[in-house]
């Protein structure tokens, strides 16, 4: 990340002032570094989910995520090409934003309170829903319940069968495998009958393969999705919500829903979330 | 040009320049300090009387919003029996003035945003939706009366209707009234910030003419020494302490004022404005009861719904809702010990949401006592959530219902306590957003005379001080 400088004006009394010896009045004086100043950014996204963050096989990544991180970082006044987008898993989220590798992150990243004490959120840009995805020809699966009995993949390191066991009561076979990738192989193959998960998640693996697969868009959580900002960074969190804001007003956001999930059958939100707040 | 260094060679001459010097410098420190006096002032009252108010009231929008939707929930829910809780009356009631506070609130939100385009968007949207949300829920009351649908049991095209109203109300109305709530927050934190600096500024200014002036003052005290052989000069000493004083007073008028004015902002209005919007939250989760009762297609997803509203309004580490309730019960038997806070395991984050937070940033007198309360009785409206979702999981449905009209009940029930315990904590937090403003207007205010007065006298000393000398020269 690379900062511009406008307030030479206040620049130019902090030099004074140090002249003068008054150094204890320069803390209050000088805002805080912010990302609002960025001339460059780091942006930290999926590269192994379909639609939302993935790959091309050639170091270019693309998806909904990744065009959302674009529209935030033109409001910013960053251009598309002072964007550098870099890979993350899930475990890596935090870390790398808190060491300074990655200036935000926009992947899949659910605001929760045990997240908000290390990372400031902007957004959310979007409030995905933990939904299931079953076999084409699998019919009978119309909610939640209906996979009482049957089996579930979820993908290392998640809770979304957990959700269904623990948080619904509902008794469901959990199977656990490395990546959602991998869930979804094994639920082509009928390793498993039912994928759960976030459905802009379940949309991307359904948009690769539509006639493999069918969501049952009967959805049973909310996963606010946040942009991920160094924490504390105020004014770039309500930058961003501005921008997210401004994403939906002018038809963006249901835009880039439509060129991501639109042939899924995906019942997506076009209208703006509700902010988690900057503080 | 030779004339002029000529003139200046004499001792007179030098005199008067010295002393012009000093007044120079003294009325420049005049200036400084009245000018980071009114800056400190401004910032003062902008916080006091425009923008803290103002974002208080935008953040009721949310609360009056939320309100309609459960009163119509809670009509549907009622069908024929009229007098269950408070009964049918106060709950129409209850929605006409939610309606009428949400227009208000609207037309408070609609001068604060004046000018900003995002937002000016956001309230329009909203005042459309409000049209659109009453047409539906009236459409969705009528055709429930029609039926004559019993209570619990809401008829299909009625529960059509209020699904149509409530999910615009939950997708559209409610987030856009949410953060049109947190963007007057950010406009007064703005606002907060740039007058903070500017007083910063300005006490840069003061310092430096503070500086200059003694300086001017002993340059002049030091060759009247030298020059007229006097041990010292006591007008021009006087003078010079006077400034220190001066100088002293106003860094100590400025600084202390910032810091009433802090915290005002973060003790006062943040606070209160988060507990408002935990009240508004809470309207919404406890809301979701009624919907989780009328809606049993998407009884699931309102029940996770309330989970998750719940956690932010006290947030516990549980993955449902029986956890959820033992954790909330933890969280009252320790306070004013908070669960998890000592970091001792690294999968708890802590008590947190908008009453954790609450309790993390306790100062204020009776804030303690006053959270203990809300506390108390936030568990207790979980104690009634418990026994309704047992009711219903037993087939009870008619005595879920019951229990959730007694927990709507306008007069004595439990989110009507909880309610007022939130308030009673609100009002010490807003009266300690107007006691700060008040202590820092009353630290400037002297300085208002005091000022210029002790300004005059400088002025007065430095005359004093060097009359004398220049007479010996006529």
């Amino acid at each position: 990340m690379r900062f511009r400088h406008r307030r030479t004006a206040a620049a130019a009394a902090l030099a004074a002032a140090a002249a003068l010896g008054l150094s204890a009045c320069l803390a209050a004086l000088g805002e805080e570094q912010s990302l609002v100043d960025a001339t460059s950014l780091t942006v930290g996204v999926k590269a192994d989910q379909p639609g939302l963050g993935l790959d091309d096989g050639s170091g270019n990544i693309e998806g909904f995520d990744v065009d959302v991180a674009l529209y935030i970082a033109a409001r910013l006044g960053v251009p598309a090409e002072e964007v550098e987008f870099v890979g993350l898993t899930s475990a890596e989220r935090e870390d790398k934003l808190i060491s300074g590798e990655v200036d935000m992150v926009v992947a899949t990243y659910s605001i929760t309170p045990a997240r908000k004490t290390q990372v400031t959120f902007g957004g959310p840009y979007y409030v995905a829903k933990q939904d299931v995805l079953v076999r084409a020809e699998d019919t009978d699966v119309r909610g939640v319940r209906d996979l009482e009995g049957r089996s579930v993949c979820q993908g290392e390191g998640s809770y979304s069968a957990v959700r269904i066991t623990e948080g619904l009561g509902i008794d469901v076979q959990t199977m656990e495998a490395p990546s959602y990738s991998a869930c979804i192989d094994a639920l082509r193959e009928g390793d498993v009958d039912a994928v759960s998960t976030d459905n802009l998640i379940l949309a991307g693996f359904l948009a690769e393969e539509p006639s493999a697969f069918r969501l049952v868009n009967n959805p049973f959580t909310d996963e606010k999705y946040g942009v991920g900002l160094p924490h504390g960074d105020v004014r770039a969190c309500e930058a961003v919500n501005k921008a997210i804001s401004e994403m939906y007003q002018d038809g963006t956001a249901r835009d880039l829903l439509q060129t991501w999930f639109g042939e899924t059958g995906l019942q997506v939100v076009t209208s703006v979330p509700q902010f988690e707040g900057c503080d | 040009m030779a004339r002029i260094r000529g003139r200046l060679g004499t001792t007179p001459a030098r005199v008067w320049l010295l002393a012009s010097l000093c007044v120079v410098t003294v009325v420049g420190l005049l200036g400084a300090s009245t000018s980071a006096l009114n800056q400190a002032r401004d910032g003062l009252h902008v916080l006091g009387r425009d923008a803290g108010p103002q974002a208080m009231a935008t953040t009721q929008l949310y609360l009056a919003l939320a309100d309609m939707d459960a009163h119509t929930a809670d009509v549907l829910l009622m069908g024929t029996d009229h007098d269950m809780g408070s009964g049918r009356e106060e709950a129409l009631r209850g929605y006409e003035a939610s309606r009428t506070r949400a227009n208000e609130a609207l037309l408070q939100a609609s001068s604060l945003t004046e000018g900003d385009t995002v937002e000016e968007l956001n309230v329009q949207a909203v005042l459309d939706g409000m049209g659109v949300y009453e047409q539906l829920a009236t459409e969705a009351r009528l055709l429930n009366d029609e039926a004559e649908a019993p209570p619990g049991r809401v008829d299909g095209a009625a529960l059509d209707s209020y699904r149509r109203a409530t999910r615009l109300m939950h997708t559209e109305l409610l987030p856009k009234a949410f953060n049109l709530g947190l963007d007057s927050s950010a406009i007064v934190r703005a606002n907060h910030e740039e007058g903070q600096s500017a007083v910063a500024l300005g006490l840069v200014w003061v310092g430096a003419f503070g500086a200059a002036a003694v300086a001017a003052l002993v340059a002049l005290q030091l060759y009247l020494r030298v020059r007229f052989r006097r041990r010292f000069n006591a007008p021009l000493l006087a003078a010079t302490a006077g400034t220190l004083l001066l100088v002293a007073g106003a860094v100590t008028a400025l600084v202390s004022s910032g810091g009433h004015q802090r915290d005002a902002k973060e003790e006062g209005l943040d606070a209160a404005m988060a507990l408002s919007r935990a009240g508004a939250i809470a309207t919404d989760m406890q809301a979701d009861e009624s919907r989780y009762l009328l809606d049993r297609d998407l009884a699931d997803n309102y029940q996770q719904v309330y989970l998750e509203r719940a956690q932010q309004v006290l947030y516990r580490p549980a993955r449902n809702l029986e956890s959820y309730y033992e954790a909330v019960d933890g969280v009252v038997a320790a306070y004013p010990v908070l669960p998890g806070s000592d970091g001792s395991d690294p999968e708890d984050p802590g008590t947190l949401g908008y009453l954790g937070q609450d309790a993390q940033d306790a100062l204020l007198p009776g804030q303690e006592d006053a959270l203990a309360e809300v506390l108390e009785s936030y568990s207790a409206l979980q104690d009634q959530d418990r026994a309704l979702r047992a009711a219903v999981e037993e087939g009870d449905l008619s005595g879920a219902v019951d229990i959730r009209m007694g927990v709507a009940d306008s007069e004595d029930g439990a989110f009507e306590s909880y309610e007022a315990a939130l308030a009673d904590l609100t009002e010490l937090h807003e009266g300690a957003f107007a006691e700060g403003i008040r202590r820092g207007d009353a630290v400037l205010a002297p300085w208002t005379w005091l000022l210029p007065a002790v300004a005059a006298l400088l002025l007065a000393l430095v005359v004093l001080g060097v009359r004398p000398r220049l007479a010996e020269y006529r």
